[in-house]
Formats: C-alpha cells, sequence, structure tokens
C-alpha cells in the first residue's frame, strides 16, 4: 500500500470537506464531460478536476499551479457530470469554490471584469434596459414578478417585452439588479450570493425567469419554490396552437442538469411545431457564460458540431431558453449562413 | 521492481519527439493519474502519453525498455483494485486516443477495436446490428473494452453468459521490448500453441500492452423481463437463488443487494424500492419471450415462498431502470460515508448463504458499517465497508473485517476476488488463494513476457 489518499496535512480551507469526501473517483462521471471528450486526459475530467481541487485544499500543489488554472477556466462549468453522479457530488458547487480561489481579483480573465463592474450597477443596467426597450414598469397584484436578466436587457430586449405580453398580470421592476450568477461562476461566489438574496428580497411573489442559468443560480441561493422558469410557466399557461414548423431545442445546461427542467420545453414545442430532438441537444453549445470570451478556441470548437448537427436536422428555428446559448447559436448560425434561426422561447411562443 | 529514480530528461525528449502534445509532465497532470477508482492507493507516475496507434504503442515500449522505465497501461481508470495506479513511477500509458471502432461484423458475430473504446460505444454500436457485447460491468459506460479485457471484468450478466474470457476471440498486443503478437483470432476453433489469448485476459496490463481486440458478440435477445423479490435476510434472498439456479436452466440475472444497499440506492434512483426489506433480489432472464415469460414465472413461483412482496417490471423502462440502479449501487453507497472499501469474494452457489451471514457477523465484530450487495447468481458478493476516510481506527476496523472475510471466503472453496481483479489492493492475499508453487509459477510467466519487469511493477507476477 502506497499512501493515503485521504490524508490531509493540512487544509487550507477553499474548499468544502463535505463536498470534496463526496467522491469516491468512481470515474461514472467520464463519458458525461464535454472536455474530457476533447483531451481524453484525465486532469480535464470532472473527477481529475476534483483531485486537483485536492490537492489545492491540502497545498500538495501550490495556488499558481499551471494546470489548476488551465482546467478551472478549461472547465464548461456544465454541471452534465451531476446527472450521472450516483454518490450525488455537487461539482457545480465545487466549481464555484475553486474559481472564488482560482479567479479572485487579479487573477480573473481580464475579458470577465468589465461584465462584473456592468453587472453590480443597477442603474446601469437600467439605463440599459431602457435605451435598448426592454419591458416596461408594471405594477400589478405582485403574485408574480418578473425577472431582468442583465445581459438580456441589452442584447435580446424583445424577450421581457414578449413575456409581459404573455402574462398580462406579471409585475415588472425595471430598477432591480443582476442575480449574481455572473458572479458565482467567475470568482465571486459571495458577491454572488449576497446579489442573489437582494433580488430576491425586492421582488415580489413568485419570480419568473427567462434565463436558465440566472433561474438555477437564484432557486440555489433563495429557494426552488419562489423561481419559475419561463417554459415551467408557458407550458401551464399558454396557448399551444400547432404551427407548420420543424423546430429543434438547446437545453440550458444549468436549467436541465442543475434544475432538472428539460421536459417542459420540450412538450411546450412538441405541441406547438414538429419537434426534433437535435442528438445532443442536452449538452453544452460552448456559450457556458463567460466561457465564449474566456475560452474563444475551445467555445468555437464545440459550437462547430452544434451547429452542424443543427443544419443536417433542417431544420426551421432552434429555440434557446437562456440568453447566452442564443447568442452562441445566433453567431454560429449567422457564420456559417443557415437558413434556421436561432430564436428564445418566450419570442417564439409569442410567435415572434 | 524498477525504483522511482527521476526519469532521464532525454526519455522524455525521446517521448516528445514521438508523441508531441501527448506527452504529459505538469505535476497537476501527473497527479490527476495517480489514483483510479481504488481508495487509499495513491502514486502519481513521472510522465503520462497518449499513443494513437499499435506503432506508436510499440515506440513508447522501445523507448521504455531503453530507459528501463515502468509501464502502467491505463483505460478509464475505473477499477476497484489499484491495478493502474503506477506504484513505482514511471509511465502511464493511457489508451484513451485509441479509440477506433474497427468493425461490427453481423455475419461473424464479432467486434474488432482499439482498447481505448468505452464498453458503452461497443454496446450501442453492436445494438444497432441486433447484436449485445456481453461483459456488463456497473462502469460500461466509463469503462473501455481493453480495461475489461485486462481485468476479465464480469457484471450483471455472468451466471447465463459467463464473463469476458469467454468472448475475447483475439489480441494484437505490444510486448515489453516492443514486438507486436497476434493472438487468437476470428475463428471459433483454434488449438495452435498454448491459449495466450487466455493468458492476457486478466493479466492486468502485467504481460504485454493490448493494442487490438477482437470480441465475440451474441445476438439481442428477443425479450428481457425483470423482477423484484424482497426478503427478510440475505441468507433467505441467498437461498432463493439456490433453489432458482437448482431447479432450471440458468437466468441471465440473480442479483442482490441489503437494506443498506437499496436505501443507498433509493436515495439516488427514486424508483420506490421497499426501504424496509432486509434483502432485495433483481432477477430477470431474457431469449424467446414465452420462455422468457416461463422462466420468470417459475423464478417469482421460488421466490414466493420466503420473499415478503414480490414485483415484476412492467415495462422495458422500468428494467433498465432496475439494471441501472443496480450497477451504480457502489457510488450510491458513498452518500453515506466519506470513503467506501469494497470487496469482490465468490464463493460456491451453495455457500453463499452460509458466506452472507458470516459477512454480517464479522462486520459486526469489527464495529464496521458494511453494506453487502453482488451477483447472488454468480456466488459473487461485494461487501462494502462505508467509513469516514480521516478516521484511521475506522479504515483499520474495515482492513480486518475484510482479512477474515477473504480468508474464510478460501475456505469455503471461494476466492479473494470474483470480477474486479488483484492489483495492488489484493496481492497480499493472492498466496493464500493460489499457494506458494503456483505464485513461483506466476513469476516465470511474468518473467517470460517481461524479463525487465517494466509492465506494471509491484502487481500480479511480482
Amino acid at each position: 500500500m502506497s499512501e493515503k489518499a485521504d490524508t490531509r496535512p493540512a487544509t487550507r480551507g477553499v474548499l468544502s470537506k463535505d463536498l470534496l469526501d463526496a467522491c469516491i473517483s468512481c470515474g461514472f462521471c467520464l463519458p458525461a464531460c464535454p472536455t474530457y471528450a476533447m483531451t481524453g486526459q484525465e486532469q480535464s475530467s470532472p473527477r481529475g478536476r476534483i483531485t486537483l481541487m485536492r490537492l489545492l485544499e491540502t497545498g500538495e500543489l501550490a495556488p499558481d499551479d499551471p494546470t489548476l488554472a488551465e482546467e478551472s477556466s478549461f472547465c464548461l462549468g456544465c454541471r452534465a457530470c451531476e446527472t450521472v453522479c450516483p454518490a450525488g457530488v455537487q461539482y457545480g458547487h465545487l466549481l464555484e469554490e475553486w474559481r472564488d480561489e482560482q479567479w479572485r481579483g487579479m487573477k480573473r480573465p481580464w475579458i470577465v471584469r468589465p461584465l462584473l463592474t456592468v453587472a453590480n450597477r443597477t442603474w446601469v443596467l437600467r439605463i440599459l434596459g431602457s435605451v435598448r426597450r426592454s419591458a416596461r414598469k408594471r405594477k400589478t397584484d405582485g403574485q408574480r414578478t418578473l425577472m431582468l436578466g442583465c445581459f438580456e436587457r441589452a442584447l435580446f430586449p424583445s424577450v421581457s417585452r414578449s413575456l409581459a405580453a404573455l402574462d398580462p398580470t406579471i409585475s415588472v421592476d425595471p430598477n432591480q439588479g443582476c442575480c449574481g450568477a455572473l458572479h458565482a461562476h467567475n470568482g465571486e461566489l459571495e458577491k454572488g450570493r449576497e446579489l442573489a438574496r437582494e433580488l430576491g428580497d425586492r421582488l415580489a411573489g413568485t419570480i419568473i425567469t427567462t434565463s436558465g442559468g440566472c433561474a438555477a443560480h437564484l432557486a440555489d441561493v433563495i429557494g426552488r419554490e419562489r423561481v419559475v422558469e419561463a417554459s415551467e410557466w408557458l407550458l401551464e399557461n399558454s396557448e399551444t396552437e400547432k404551427r407548420p414548423l420543424r423546430v429543434g431545442l438547446q437545453d440550458s445546461c444549468h436549467l436541465r442538469n442543475g434544475l432538472g427542467v428539460w421536459k417542459e420545453p420540450r412538450e411546450l414545442l412538441g405541441r406547438t411545431a414538429a419537434y426534433v430532438e437535435l442528438p445532443s441537444s442536452g449538452s453544452c453549445c460552448g456559450a457556458a457564460g463567460t466561457y465564449a470570451l474566456v475560452r474563444k478556441k475551445e467555445s468555437k470548437a464545440i459550437l462547430a458540431k452544434k451547429i452542424a448537427e443543427i443544419e443536417a436536422a433542417d431544420l426551421d428555428l432552434v429555440i434557446a431558453v437562456n440568453p447566452g446559448c442564443l447568442r452562441q447559436l445566433q453567431t454560429g448560425l449567422r457564420k456559417s449562413k443557415s437558413r434556421t434561426k436561432a430564436v428564445h422561447i418566450v419570442d417564439y411562443m409569442r410567435g415572434r | 521492481m524498477p525504483t522511482a529514480a527521476p526519469l532521464p530528461p532525454a526519455a522524455i525528449a525521446d517521448l516528445k519527439s514521438l508523441l508531441g502534445t501527448r506527452v504529459l509532465t505538469e505535476p497537476g497532470a501527473l497527479a490527476a493519474y495517480g489514483r483510479d477508482a481504488t481508495p487509499l492507493f495513491r502514486h502519481a507516475p513521472d510522465v503520462v502519453v497518449q499513443p494513437a496507434t499499435t506503432e506508436e504503442v510499440a515506440a513508447v515500449m522501445r523507448i521504455a525498455t531503453r530507459y528501463r522505465l515502468p509501464v502502467t497501461t491505463r483505460g478509464a481508470g475505473t477499477n476497484l483494485c489499484a491495478a493502474t495506479v503506477p506504484l513505482s513511477g514511471g509511465i502511464v500509458l493511457s489508451t484513451t486516443r485509441m479509440t477506433e471502432l474497427r468493425e461490427v461484423s453481423r455475419d461473424e458475430m464479432l467486434a474488432v477495436v482499439q482498447p481505448g473504446v468505452t464498453a458503452g460505444t461497443l454496446n450501442r454500436a453492436a445494438a444497432a446490428q441486433g447484436l449485445i457485447y456481453v461483459p456488463d460491468p456497473g462502469s460500461k459506460e466509463a469503462s473501455t473494452v481493453g480495461g475489461n479485457v485486462a481485468t476479465c471484468a464480469g457484471g450483471l450478466r455472468g451466471l447465463k453468459y459467463g464473463v469476458t474470457r469467454q468472448y475475447v476471440l483475439g489480441l494484437e498486443a505490444v510486448l515489453p521490448d516492443g514486438e507486436v503478437i497476434r493472438t487468437g483470432g476470428r475463428l471459433v476453433k483454434d488449438v495452435a500453441g498454448y491459449d495466450l489469448t487466455r493468458l492476457l485476459v486478466g493479466s492486468e496490463g502485467t504481460l504485454a500492452v493490448l493494442t487490438e481486440i477482437t470480441m465475440a458478440l451474441v445476438p439481442d435477445p428477443e425479450a428481457a423481463r425483470y423482477g423484484v423479490a424482497y426478503f427478510a435476510s440475505m441468507a433467505d434472498a441467498a437461498e432463493a437463488v439456490r433453489d432458482i439456479v437448482a431447479g432450471g436452466p440458468a437466468p441471465a440475472t440473480l442479483e442482490f443487494m441489503d437494506t443498506v444497499c437499496v436505501n443507498a440506492v433509493e436515495d439516488f434512483a427514486r424508483l420506490g424500492l421497499r426501504r424496509d426489506a432486509g434483502a432485495l433480489l433483481l432477477f430477470g432472464d431474457d431469449g424467446e419471450p414465452s420462455a422468457v415469460d416461463r422462466s420468470l414465472a417459475r423464478m417469482a413461483d421460488v421466490c414466493a415462498g420466503r420473499a415478503t412482496h414480490i414485483d415484476l417490471a412492467e415495462s422495458v423502462a422500468a428494467a433498465e431502470d432496475l439494471l441501472a440502479a443496480r450497477r451504480c449501487n457502489l457510488p450510491a453507497l458513498a452518500r453515506s460515508g466519506s470513503m467506501t472499501i469494497l470487496e469482490d469474494v465468490t464463493v460456491p452457489r451453495p455457500q453463499l448463504a452460509e458466506m452472507v451471514e458470516f459477512v454480517a457477523r464479522t462486520a459486526q465484530r469489527h464495529g464496521v458499517r458494511i453494506g453487502t450487495f453482488g451477483h447472488a447468481g454468480d456466488g459473487n458478493l461485494h461487501p462494502t465497508a462505508v467509513v469516514d476516510g480521516d478516521d484511521e481506527a475506522q479504515t483499520a476496523a474495515a482492513m480486518a473485517a475484510f482479512d477474515e472475510i477473504f480468508r474464510r471466503a478460501v475456505d469455503l472453496g471461494g476466492t479473494i476476488t470474483g470480477e474486479h481483479g488483484v492489483g495492488a489492493a489484493k496481492l497480499p492475499y493472492l498466496e493464500h488463494r493460489l499457494g506458494p508453487e503456483q505464485m513461483a509459477l506466476l513469476r516465470r510467466i511474468k518473467s517470460a513476457f517481461d524479463p525487465l519487469g517494466l509492465l506494471n511493477p509491484g502487481k500480479l507476477g511480482s
């Protein structure tokens, strides 16, 4: 017998012991991991990354170790590994804690910093929303309030307008801030949780979100019962007239793997169009929050396969349930001059 | 055994000029290759290589021979006996770039694959031609065909179909000096020479590096049905198993788990299993539909006398869920402790009830929490200790309990490992099973293949 696997000479308090202890290194996660599929290398698998986290925690690897830096950024954070883990390892939480150390302050990728700066300022988000004409202020009985995603307000303002049109009694509060998912995934975990709590306090009643990534983070901090993602709500509350369209779906990783919401958008699309299941609809499109900015090369490689699949399926529309995925798919489809359009599920349900 | 001397820079340079970026030397990457799915064993290699072809493997072996470097071949690293932990450092030869699925032939009912193809991938390719790949380890989505062959993987189909060794028709393998041999082939009958194919199956990377595998496939049965019977105790379930096997043709599946395992699996899979039962028996059969119905009815009948409750799976999906739940038993158990130490003792079927009772008594006597599951029809048990990895006394108590369990299994005419392999984890118990004469013969066989002792030192044949 060589050396005990779990002997920890000292711990640095970066990663929670109970989260690390849950992993027994069985390797069931390997086939679910998109980055392991790219390299076939242990350190770019969930199991291998947890080994790295353990060594960071014990100090056997220095915080500036190049493999630690590379792997904490190479990971998509898609959490596909969690759905196949019988031991119940909360990989997403481990990654957040890891990046909290690895991407702290000046170690954070420079391209992420201005995004966090914008998302930290509610007044900037309010002005962005009003310039881009996202959903306008509306006060109702407060049973449901619409969450206005920060980058969605700037990039896809029609989404909040469509939801406000589909749900005439939902409240809209343009003076809301960011939910903090961006922070939690990019090395500011505590700030990310604080922003989610603030948003939960500010918005009344059930919070309806149009972004799978935000939904998962918000639910994680303020409780699942207060958060309803748009396709869940639409399935219960909208007309489902069939349209002559071939439609595919791109899951939001955190919505699917974190909240377990994936049947709802499919059912919605199945009722309203000819639904085509893309072979990799459930796996990451490469947008992965800031990944498309931080890891351009890998993000493009993942996207290229996705676009080829969409082209092969000859779709009219491919539907996204998260603004990051929507932007990623639109970019890829535009570059390949595809006839397929990428549309947010809320815009799609409104017939836009 | 070659010692863990620092790797000469010239060796790294030779490997890099051969494989370029498919050579890993960063300490973080190496550390990730320092363990497999076995707890308590850890040792990092000095370098990891990812060859893609037989020629590249042969070139790596020539470099290893030139510099006298230990080589540990690794597939997915899901084995449970520390077979892929490079105890002497040196080279880890990873097969994850050898993923070419060369052929699936319906006519000849065989597949030809490189060793890094996963069992799951081969299963799906075989299914597309109406065939199945028989080895069925719990890790089959992740584990590689090369690893399945190197450890002679068993799984959930052993009773009726046998294990990996019955299905390997031919192998291509690279010897430590870089020579390439081909054993067996596509033939059902071939007695030319010693059966080196069978010798290499289960040799755990100690004799040669497998580079191509020709694997027999079998027709996908027309129908498969499963049911679950609950018992007050594991011994009751074991007696039912004995009667089922004694009373008719061997069914495809007879798996059992005790109440600790049932609850762990139910926590993960949420299938509505009965948490209050002392033991669960998953029984199933496949083949022609009416024969399957008869077989299920017979098994349910035999169970009826002792079982507290019997459920038949209504749909194929429900049956798949049951099997999937059974396969994830080990990691599911890990939910209740920070470390699981799992064993693999196997006894003749008539001694099964006695063995499960002995396991339970021994666990109690040592104050260790042991959950037992396993392939009841094969007499193959997986008693699993769930311990706090930080508590050395708990680990020591578990090891002491297992020491007794191994000895008892051998005394009952059984073995120390049915399907997980020897690796580094069971090596201390191997002589008790084989005796000194066979141990010496193993070493002579090892040195005939590997006179310099480069391949996976500190394991079988050492």
